[in-house]
């Protein structure tokens, strides 16, 4: 079963690892912090040796996006953010697990103070209907 | 082969594919690590290339392989005892100045097995409990179905890397497990052998349900799980569970042709051309599930390939001995307990004794983010005349699934009223 796992973060200026310019992670101790990215080092460590890891990207500032839309039959291409929501996409991993249950603890360990980390199962091409 | 041929490389695939378990278990048998043998293997394999086009294929191409093979394994041993002499020096050195404790036994050589077949053998090994079952059947499929790590990434639709590593992975894990790899013993043997039946039906249901999409590993996939089935119930024709995954697989291959219309799209089982179906797999099927049903324990294997039976003994859905389904769906949910028996056993419940005890039923599944249960409840709400929730429930199923071309019949459904 594929996963995406979606990093949503606001980091101010925007930079990766978004964790570092967040104020609810540069409020934790030193300590916390080391503990915080040993547990996400190990964790994707695990994923790549299991062969659960098929990918990932972080993304650019979302200042940096274009937006492609249609409104009355023409095409409309803006500059800039499609929302202008407190999070946005900083990042995205996908992986290839045996079940929801280990998708969940994978995601787990991969969210943090400041961010908010969306799982989603991936369409897959094929069905089973008979 | 009679003569020494020169056939193109086409006929050199298909032998090679056809000669490299037999090969690679020769192997193994005689060396435990799988990974040494496939490493022989494939050196085996290159060498054949280049001599093959140039002095003919020989009359035994098994036995110039395991040769081959062999000789490359022998060589490889060779150069790793050296290596482990040199580091037992060291080591007896190192004891001698600081008298320290004793090795621990080497690992015995392997035991013999009662079970004799290669390919047995070989799944055995594969279906460690050591590795995870998605990596039983990717380590199954390289292993003994020598197809290649291309050809069972494409199958999962996951980048050839990962599978690779998924695969490197499981050799590793058997390798550090090596000495208890060899053989299991009887009691665990059940278990292995439960383990294996499941591979070769996840293997099976993986080329099986993908209706688009490279078609000829597809093909592949459910082909090998067959020919798995089949040297599981070679290997031990009085085992019930082993003939009844055989005739499942074989019960449900037999719907291939009719399952999916010109764009790919999935036709449920009640809209089939059942002219479609293939005769001499029902009739096979059928068969085995008469020889092994009677023999006493019936296990989830032979009550889902007796489902599958009823179904493909019906000229056409209304004949259906729904009656017959609903009592083996009522075994089914004693013997193995699970969401889709549930699913199964309301949608039986639903033909037998109307669609509002099918919705009861239903009721026992938990999982709301499951969209099956939904497209069920939709097809019973239609039938009670339900039109507005029917619709609901379709939506919701349709919204919820990860299956392409089961959102595009969902989505057809909630569309047009029943």
């Amino acid at each position: 079963m594929k996963y995406v796992i979606l990093i949503q973060s606001n980091p101010q200026p925007w930079g990766h690892p978004t964790s570092d310019y967040l104020p609810a992670y540069q409020d934790q101790t030193q300590e916390e912090r080391d503990r915080g990215n040993a547990d996400f080092d190990a964790m994707l460590r695990q994923l790549s040796e299991r062969g659960e890891l098929l990918g990932g990207e972080a993304l650019g500032d979302p200042a940096t996006s274009r937006l492609f839309r249609w409104a009355d039959g023409e095409r409309v291409i803006t500059d800039g953010p499609y929302a202008e929501g407190k999070e946005h996409l900083a990042g995205f991993f996908l992986i290839d697990v045996e079940s929801q249950e280990r998708a969940e603890e994978v995601a787990t360990a991969f969210s943090g103070p400041g961010e908010t980390v969306e799982l989603r199962p991936a369409m897959g091409g094929g069905g089973d209907a008979d | 082969m009679a003569t020494p041929t020169d056939p193109d490389a086409k006929t050199y695939e298909q032998v090679w594919r056809a000669e490299r378990r037999h090969v690679l278990a020769a192997l193994a048998r005689r060396h435990g690590d799988p990974a040494d043998c496939e490493d022989a293997v494939q050196q085996a394999l290159l060498a054949a290339a280049e001599q093959w086009p140039r002095e003919g294929m020989p009359q035994s191409p098994r036995a110039w392989l395991v040769r081959v093979a062999s000789r490359r394994l022998i060589d490889q041993v060779r150069a790793d005892e050296a290596r482990r002499r040199r580091e037992e020096v060291v080591e007896q050195q190192e004891r001698a100045l600081h008298g320290g404790a004793s090795r621990p036994d080497p690992p015995s050589e392997h035991e013999p097995t009662a079970v004799a077949d290669d390919t047995l053998e070989l799944m055995l090994r594969c279906c460690h409990p050591a590795i995870s079952p998605s990596s039983r059947v990717a380590l199954t499929l390289r292993a003994v179905g020598g197809l290649t790590t291309r050809e069972i990434a494409a199958g999962f639709l996951v980048p050839e890397a990962t599978m690779a590593q998924r695969i490197s992975r499981a050799r590793a894990t058997l390798a550090g497990d090596g000495a208890r790899f060899g053989s299991p013993d009887t009691e665990e043997l059940a278990e292995r052998l439960a383990a294996v039946r499941h591979v070769v039906s996840v293997i099976f249901t993986e080329g099986h349900q993908r209706s688009s999409g490279d078609t000829v590993v597809d093909e592949a996939f459910a082909d090998e799980a067959i020919r798995l089935a089949r040297v599981l119930r070679a290997a031990d024709p009085d085992d019930p569970e082993s003939s009844g995954l055989l005739a499942l697989l074989l019960l449900t291959h037999a719907r291939a042709a009719a399952r999916a219309d010109h764009a790919g799209d999935l036709v449920p089982l009640e809209q089939q051309d059942r002219t479609r179906w293939d005769c001499a797999l029902i009739a096979e099927g059928v068969r085995l599930l008469e020889e092994c049903l009677p023999a006493g324990e019936v296990g989830p294997f032979q009550l889902q390939a007796a489902v599958a039976a009823v179904h493909a003994e019906a000229a056409c859905p209304q004949e259906t001995d729904w009656p017959q389904i609903l009592v083996l769906y009522r075994m089914l949910d004693r013997v193995a307990p699970a969401p889709a028996t549930t699913l199964a056993l309301a949608g039986a419940t639903a033909e037998v004794e109307g669609a509002a005890a099918g919705l009861e039923v239903l009721g026992r599944i938990q999982d709301e983010r499951w969209h099956r249960p939904y497209a069920v409840r939709g097809h019973l709400l239609r039938r009670l005349g339900d039109e507005q929730g029917a619709r609901e429930a379709f939506a919701t199923a349709a919204r919820l699934t990860c299956s392409v071309p089961e959102q595009r019949y969902l989505h057809r459904l909630v569309r047009e009223p029943g």
